[in-house]
């Protein structure tokens, strides 16, 4: 017999819900600790959230704990410091901050737990903990304080200039200065996958879709929000939505998992920017138009994939599916999945602030995710984030399995 | 001497990474975040990665007499590995290897830290014909842990506790020496532990007292291709009880042979606790629900052996329902995680629930766990039932069939909000409560017990029976290091 899906995808949220459970509180998100203090202590850190244990082979799924190994990098560990800090069992110290970063909110932990609560509500209090590290002078992680910095003063993490943002942009690209719809590019394409930038600019351009690129484009706040300074984020966001406002725009595409969720659903529901703006993530615009038959792929991409599902669309925002009914309707593509997919998937590292601050996690939450997709077999890992493209990038050593972004395939596909 | 120094030592064998005396690490090992037992002192946790490492931990906990705990989930009713007397703590967690499976002995070797997603995981991916036994505990609790305190699997019936699924054990003694047990012990194979002396007897329901394992072999059992979980409802336990002895003594591939209340029902519901009924018999419902699993190699004997079934519940006046079939009777939104046992419903084989579950959401549970006679296991359940009552808490009673029938095991969890001190200071007396009225129950031994059943058993036996463990234990454990303030063997 089939297994029966006993969780479901909350509206607005990734996060999802169990449906078999009668009696489950319904509380608010986006709130701080105290708001939470009566579910956290429920959590008997059994250890349910480590493994993937719907699925066959119980695959371990949580890269903070399998990398710090001690209780404390789990779920159930973090729940329980959570708890103790909110009892007064423990103080805040350096150490308990560094437990809190070195994990990269992938959020794979609380698709396992199976306290309704607990799987509801636990990236709420992860988030809030980090929040409270910084109220307590605790947080940001250095590397994280200074590209925070480098964001207030040049809008982008990558400590590059804000004037040389757009240099990526080819002259034979079209833009429409009166268009509703911006692209927004994001700082991982603008200045380090710029490869993600053309072929969507390209893409666009090939579909006819009237298109412009703020020219005062900024981070989205994603790096600064995910590393627990909520205030900064907030004004970066206030700011950006006035550079929207102002350009006219109605409609935002993007090519970058976390710039989608932060504008999606960071701006509106923790912000409280309602900025009525439609927010779309570039493969489900594509599935539109290829379900209304809008165009098709006119040439075959020989290829044998796998689909890595990013954080950021995948649990954070519960997209799983369209990346890969658009990857399935290129000819020519073979797509094979990882053992760890979907809801299971195993982070590739780079997210909440890991990479810059936690490099050894994070070079062996991407080196994993490297192996797994080299045992399925196949030629290469496709995203649909160019934070995990950057990350697998600069994983792979030996030539054996070459990272690429979806946006990449759907341009040659045209 | 003080912690920095013996960290900076024990550093030295395992890697400074994996040993740690921040509050911040040691906090999650003070207590088992589960029991109403009460909060031990971790002062320094350690991961070795082989043998040798523990044993190297353990010649360093004698020289400076520091106690030693061995821990891989501390996720047990007794909270029989939080450290009453302070100590090291060695979290066996990174020895999880599966190290050899011999088909055609039907065994796995693995280490001691290995837990039941590990094993179950391995064993789906691996070797699809054969399992093992799985337990009711959550994925990450250890199975070796499991197997020393008598636990028990959902193939009970076939080979009784873990500790009988126990076919050899590499241990590190409390002195720091390495010893096998079983035919490990002369050979390259680990099919059992005849014929030389028992010494696994050393190692198993000590609590840890004795020594830690760092490599067991576990049986393991062929995953015939015909399976169906019949889920018998029947008025009162006392009706059917007297099914499942009858059940218990006719093979027809049973097994798993197991009831709960309709306490425990609720929990698997997962009302919380302001919605579940104190006394749901006094609403007039049902109060036995019996799972009678059975298994079968060709069509022929899976659909005999499951007829002969139907009509043993009906000589009982029990309508012989598979757990399907009932399950469908349940509101979508009600069912909570009872689906999600059985695998003819869905569920992995079986899904290990206690995450889920989690006591009506207060968090806190705690059992009195008891081995008995077949023959009073509703003389248990009335008495325990009455206790509960008297405390307003619902009776969660839950009984399981072993070993062919030849005993039972009956327990009653009492569940509580774990944030909530006066709560559990009720759950304290209702569980010491129901183990004193249990114990006019001839046989009935707590399993798993925290120290103060442990008492009650030093307390019960002969004194020459208490005299031989009290030596076994200065020879294995000489400087008492070993778990200190749990076990039979704690002096």
């Amino acid at each position: 017999m089939s297994k029966k899906k006993i969780v479901k995808n909350i509206e607005g949220k990734g996060i999802s819900q169990i449906d078999s459970v009668p009696n489950q509180k319904i509380l608010n998100r986006n709130e701080d600790l105290e708001y939470y203090k009566d579910l956290i202590y429920q959590c008997g850190k059994c250890g349910t959230c480590r493994t993937a244990y719907q699925e066959k082979g119980w695959p371990r799924v949580c890269p903070s704990g399998e990398f710090g190994k001690f209780e404390a990098y789990y779920l159930g560990g973090k729940n329980l410091l959570t708890w103790a800090v909110l009892k007064n069992q423990l103080k805040w110290s350096e150490k308990l901050a560094n437990i809190f970063y070195s994990c990269s909110v992938c959020l794979a932990c609380i698709q396992q737990c199976q306290i309704p609560e607990i799987h509801h509500y636990a990236g709420e209090w992860l988030m809030a903990m980090r929040e409270e590290a910084v109220r307590k002078g605790f947080g940001p992680m250095p590397e994280q304080t200074l590209y925070s910095e480098h964001v207030s003063n040049e809008y982008n993490p990558y400590m590059e200039k804000h004037e040389n943002r757009q240099d990526w942009i080819p002259s034979h690209i079209k833009q429409s200065p009166n268009a509703k719809l911006a692209y927004f590019v994001g700082c991982t394409s603008s200045y380090r996958e710029q490869n993600v930038a053309v072929a969507t600019a390209e893409i666009l351009n090939a579909l006819e879709v009237d298109f412009k690129i703020l020219s005062d484009e900024r981070c989205c706040g994603s790096p600064v929000y995910m590393t627990g300074q909520a205030e900064k984020a907030s004004k970066i966001a206030e700011t950006n939505v006035h550079i929207f406002k102002n350009a006219g725009v109605e409609k935002i595409i993007t090519s970058c998992a976390g710039c989608y969720k932060t504008l999606k659903e960071t701006y509106p529901n923790k912000f409280k920017l309602n900025h009525g703006i439609e927010i779309i993530h570039l493969p489900e615009f594509l599935l539109d138009k290829l379900n209304k038959g809008e165009f098709e792929f006119n040439k075959e991409v020989d290829l044998k994939i796998t689909y890595h599902d990013p954080c950021h669309i995948g649990r954070h925002m519960g997209i799983y599916e369209p990346p890969r009914e658009v990857l399935k309707m290129i000819p020519g593509i073979e797509l094979i999945e990882m053992p760890r997919n979907r809801h299971h998937a195993w982070c590739c590292g780079s997210g909440g602030g890991v990479r810059s601050a936690f490099k050894d996690l994070s070079s062996y939450a991407a080196n994993e995710r490297i192996e797994e997709a080299k045992g399925t077999g196949v030629d290469a890992i496709v995203s649909c984030c160019p934070f995990c493209l950057n990350q697998f990038k600069s994983t792979v050593k030996d030539n054996d399995i070459l990272p690429l972004d979806l946006s990449e395939l759907v341009r040659k596909a045209l | 001497m003080i912690n920095s120094e013996i960290v900076g030592e024990l550093g030295s064998i395992v890697g400074d990474k994996y040993v740690s005396e921040d509050p911040e690490i040691t906090f999650l090992y003070d207590y088992d975040f589960v029991t109403a037992e009460p909060k031990g002192k971790c002062d320094i946790v350690i991961m070795p990665n082989s043998a040798e490492e523990v044993q190297e931990i353990v010649k360093i906990a004698n020289k400076y007499k520091i106690p030693v705990i061995p821990w891989v989930t501390n996720m047990n009713f007794g909270s029989i590995a939080t450290p009453r007397k302070g100590g090291i703590v060695v979290d066996l967690r990174r020895l999880n290897r599966v190290l050899e499976v011999n088909e055609d002995d039907m065994y796995i070797v693995v280490e001691g830290g290995i837990t039941w997603a590990d094993l179950k995981g391995y064993l789906d991916k691996n070797h699809p014909d054969f399992r093992a036994g799985v337990t009711f505990s959550p994925p990450g609790t250890g199975v070796i842990p499991s197997c020393l305190c008598y636990g028990m699997f959902d193939l009970g019936m076939l080979g009784g506790t873990g500790a009988e699924f126990i076919n050899g054990l590499e241990v590190v003694l409390g002195s720091g020496e390495l010893v096998k047990v079983g035919s490990c012990s002369l050979s390259d194979y680990w099919y059992g532990r005849q014929p030389l002396p028992d010494l696994a007897g050393l190692f198993i329901g000590w609590e840890g007292n004795t020594g830690i394992v760092t490599k067991a072999a576990i049986k393991l059992w062929p995953r015939l291709p015909y399976r169906e979980d019949f889920l018998a409802i029947a008025q009162s336990v006392e009706q059917g009880i007297p099914m499942l002895r009858k059940l218990s003594k006719v093979g027809l591939g049973i097994c798993d042979l197991l009831c709960q209340n309709l306490g425990w029902i609720q929990s698997l519901l997962c009302f919380d606790t302001e919605n579940v009924a104190i006394d749901p018999v006094e609403l007039g419902l049902p109060d036995f629900y019996s799972l009678i699993t059975t298994q079968a190699y060709t069509e022929d004997q899976h659909k005999a052996q499951c007829e002969a079934i139907r009509d043993i519940c009906k000589e009982f006046d029990v309508d012989p329902l598979t757990a399907a079939e009932q399950i469908d009777n349940f509101p979508e939104n009600m069912r909570g995680i009872i689906e999600q046992m059985f695998p003819s419903t869905g569920g992995q084989s079986p899904i290990q629930f206690w995450g889920c579950w989690n006591f009506s959401r207060g968090g806190g549970g705690e059992w009195i766990g008891s081995y008995c006679s077949t023959r009073d296991i509703e003389k248990y359940y009335q008495a325990s039932r009455k206790v509960c009552l008297k405390y307003g808490k619902p009776p969660q009673f839950y009984s399981r069939f072993l070993f062919g029938g030849h005993y039972s095991v009956a327990r009653t969890n009492i569940n509580f909000n774990k944030n909530d001190p006066e709560e559990i200071e009720t759950a304290k007396k209702i569980l010491k409560e129901i183990h004193e009225e249990v114990q006019s129950i001839g046989g009935t031994i707590m399993y798993k017990p925290p120290l103060w059943a442990v008492q009650h058993h030093k307390d019960k036996m002969l004194p020459a029976t208490r005299d031989l463990i009290n030596k076994i234990k200065k020879l294995l454990d000489p400087n008492n290091i070993m778990n200190p303030g749990h076990g039979i063997g704690d002096e």
